[in-house]
């Protein structure tokens, strides 16, 4: 019994530092407390043009890191060419069975020179590969997304603003209400109980 | 009411109407769950990273998708020697199907794990597959270099869809399926896995087996044992 207190206690001292994941079945209103991210949260990357380079940066979720040597910078629109990007510097990662890499974590911003033969005919596109793993112990497969750097985000996708549909229907319910109680009040006269 | 009132007594109604929509809508809006569910940070829910990297917002969201079947889906996928190979081939057995890959460093090391529970199990009708989601050529050369001893099936577009029958909506790696000598499945276990995690769950997979609970109770043990771990963890 005593062996088996201390096999338990060893085994809970094991896990010290290992994340928890739930199972399926704990899913629901507390499932977002435990969850893993799915990769297009963990790893958020956005590109913009600076002079003749594009830049692309990926900002990373606390826990998780991407790898340097697998991320890749290729033209995708026609008459495009990327150069070879340049990667700044990471943090040494070493893992017993995987060995000594680089990783990003936090962001990391790469630049990459760019020439275009079509004078902008058509939009910019770039598509890039990166993969990484959170900290906890689970990896992404390598991950592949067309980027557009020449364009604003906000014109690619078009975002939900349930908030201008709340300040007009403020805005407009009280004038409504101001502009009913003007419209009724007009023409009617004050009448008081005769004293 | 005299004649004349009647216009103005219909602009001021339609007005009074008009605000009346305005604050529904704005009781509707306010009712609606948010749209996006913001992810405590914690041990195993990193913060969503602040800043957008040019990106409008994204929701944060779980890597598993719906359905999730209490059965265990049917599936054909090779092994090292090519051959098709089904559930029925552990017909009657609790299987620990194990997805991983050989770039993904917590397969790796989860792999002595594996290893040593297909040893302890397998007198007790528990057999544990892997199931690589990878090339075979390199999935062959990874077995003989870590000497594997359970079997293993090697998938692609196969895997990844037993993946996606299984609920996973992103395919991640590791992640591990339990299921009992019906094919129920018990758990999924989505991350690496270690040793406690596992022996909590097989302990509660052989009552099942063996009757001493019914499968919404064995869930619940499993649940709450790992809570319990997850809880020391923190303390």
């Amino acid at each position: 019994m005593k062996n088996a207190a201390s096999a338990l206690l060893l085994a809970t001292v094991a896990l010290a530092g290992i994340a928890q994941a739930k199972p399926w079945w704990m899913r629901g209103s507390d499932a977002n407390e435990t969850d893993f991210l799915p990769p297009n949260v963990a790893f958020r990357a956005g590109a913009r043009i600076e002079g003749s380079a594009v830049k692309v940066r990926w900002v990373i979720a606390d826990g998780y890191y991407l790898y340097k040597s697998k991320i890749e910078i290729a033209a995708e629109s026609p008459d495009l060419t990327v150069g070879a990007p340049d990667l700044p510097a990471g943090t040494t990662k070493t893992d017993q069975f995987m060995g000594t890499q680089e990783i990003y974590t936090q962001q990391v911003e790469v630049t990459a020179p760019y020439t275009r033969a079509d004078a902008g005919a058509h939009p910019m596109q770039i598509k890039v590969t990166y993969q990484g793993c959170a900290e906890a112990g689970l990896c992404y497969p390598p991950i592949t997304r067309v980027l557009f750097p020449g364009i604003p985000t906000e014109q690619i996708v078009a975002p939900s603003t349930p908030f201008r549909w709340e300040r007009i229907a403020m805005i407009g319910g009280l004038l409504a209400f101001l502009l009913a109680g003007l419209v009724l009040r007009r023409g009617r006269k004050l009448e008081l109980p005769a004293a | 009411m005299s004649p004349s009132n009647g216009p103005r007594l219909l602009i001021g109604a339609l007005l009074l109407m008009m605000a009346a929509w305005a604050g529904f809508r704005l009781h509707a809006s306010r009712s609606q769950p948010p749209a996006f569910v913001a992810v405590p940070a914690g041990r195993a829910s990193p913060s969503i990273p602040s800043d957008s990297a040019g990106e409008p917002a994204l929701p944060a969201g779980s890597l598993l998708g719906t359905p999730i079947p209490s059965q265990l889906p049917s599936f054909s996928i090779n092994d090292l020697q090519g051959h098709p190979t089904t559930a029925a081939a552990w017909s009657g057995k609790s299987l620990v199907l194990n997805f991983w890959a050989t770039w993904c460093g917590p397969c790796q090391r989860e792999v002595p794990l594996l290893q040593a529970l297909s040893t302890e199990w397998s007198g007790r009708n528990v057999a544990v597959v892997g199931i690589a989601v990878d090339h075979r050529d390199q999935v062959q050369s990874f077995a003989e270099r870590f000497k594997i001893g359970y079997p293993l099936l090697v998938g692609e577009q196969d895997a990844l869809d037993l993946a996606a029958k299984l609920g996973l909506g992103s395919p991640v790696f590791p992640f591990t399926v339990f299921a009992d000598r019906r094919g129920q499945v018990v758990a999924l276990f989505v991350g690496e896995l270690h040793r406690p995690q596992a022996d909590l769950i097989l302990s509660v997979l052989q009552e099942l087996n063996q009757d001493k609970v019914q499968l919404p109770d064995a869930r619940h043990l499993i649940a709450d044992g790992l809570e319990k771990l997850g809880d020391k963890l923190s303390s």
